[in-house]
């Protein structure tokens, strides 16, 4: 047998052995080398020297209200997010009628003012077409050539009105 | 030996352990399951983090919060793995975060206090001498500063190791991970603990 200490893969083979946990006949190979191998035999009993302390290490106890307290720390839980869901449902509930109601206010709103297909286009205003055209210039020179025209009469009117000799 | 049992979810066939069967019926409101597992897994998580942060309080402290992160997660629990493994994934978590935070050494004067009547007890029971009494205590503090003088990871896979006797794999799922990191980790442990305890022998 290869000497288990040469390599820490084998060296599992010697813990495995020092916790009993090595099975029969892997366990006889191992002895069998443990005779003429005296770094295996100290490992081994160095290791099961570690195991033993350790096996007297005992924990304490667990406290007699460690159930009661997780309990309560559970419930504590359950109780706050029963109040949370609580505060939540009664907030939609009051929150949710006016905002629901404005909504669908502005729904029909725009339902409302959308333009249907089915009703008739509205026929253009000329009229008032005519009159958004007219530019101030336009009106200005229109006041200008009706002066002139008034003024050209004025001068007319007298040659006209004049007693013929 | 933990119970089995098939369970068929969902047309697939799958073996699960008899706690993660109870968690199922956990997440189906069951709270007599949850009080099973509560039962059987108390002690073996109180223990392992108690010789994790090595203080009686802050171990209790935790090992409720891990029952809670349990109770909490019963809505989206997934038998994927088995139920110890996730239990001791989440102690596991809790205690190397607690020892980063320090979280034992802001209580020490508290639970100094809790930690001192507490092996009196077991001490009491055995009814050994007053000489007696003091070799072991010397050697269980020995053994307890030599564990708590290792790397946090190290010390978790040797206390999951010795006192659970879980197998490389289950300590590697735990670790999250590989499994010869597992087995490097142990040797270097157990090195460093032969070192320090072997004159016991």
């Amino acid at each position: 047998m290869t000497c288990p200490m040469e390599t820490r893969e084998n060296a599992e083979i010697l813990m495995a052995y020092s916790s009993r946990a090595l099975d029969a006949s892997d366990a006889k190979l191992l002895e069998a080398h443990l005779q003429s191998c005296s770094r295996c035999r100290e490992f081994v009993s160095a290791q099961r020297a570690v195991w033993e302390a350790m096996d007297g290490w005992e924990a304490p106890a667990v406290s007699a209200d460690f159930d009661r307290r997780l309990y309560a720390r559970m419930e504590r839980e359950v109780s706050w997010w029963q109040r949370m869901r609580g505060r939540i449902g009664l907030l939609l509930v009051y929150r949710a009628l006016p905002v629901t109601a404005v909504a669908a206010l502005v729904v029909v709103g725009v339902l409302l003012e959308r333009p249907s297909p089915l009703r008739a286009p509205l026929q253009p205003a000329t009229t008032t077409a005519q009159v958004e055209g007219l530019q101030p210039e336009q009106v200005v020179r229109a006041l200008d050539e009706m002066e002139v025209l008034d003024q050209f009469n004025h001068m007319m009117k007298p040659e006209s009105s004049a007693p013929r000799m | 030996m933990p119970e089995r049992v098939n369970t068929n979810m969902g047309g697939a066939t799958a073996a699960l352990d008899y706690d993660a069967e109870l968690m199922l019926r956990v997440k189906d409101g069951d709270g007599a399951s949850f009080a099973a597992l509560l039962e059987k897994h108390r002690s073996p998580v109180v223990h392992f983090l108690y010789r994790m942060v090595q203080q009686q309080a802050v171990a209790e402290e935790l090992a409720q919060e891990v029952f809670l992160r349990v109770y909490r997660s019963r809505g989206t629990y997934e038998p994927t793995a088995k139920f110890t493994t996730w239990l001791f994934r989440i102690a596991t978590h809790l205690a190397l975060n607690a020892l980063r935070d320090g979280k034992n050494e802001r209580n020490q004067e508290r639970l100094d206090e809790r930690s001192e009547d507490m092996p009196a007890v077991q001490v009491e029971d055995r009814r050994p001498s007053v000489e007696q009494s003091m070799v072991r205590q010397a050697t269980l503090d020995e053994v307890r500063r030599a564990v708590a003088a290792l790397p946090d990871k190290q010390r978790a896979a040797v206390l999951m190791h010795k006192y659970k006797e879980m197998e490389y794999t289950q300590i590697a799922k735990i670790l999250n991970c590989s499994e010869s990191a597992v087995k490097s980790l142990l040797f270097r442990a157990y090195e460093t603990l032969r070192a320090r305890l072997a004159h016991m022998a």
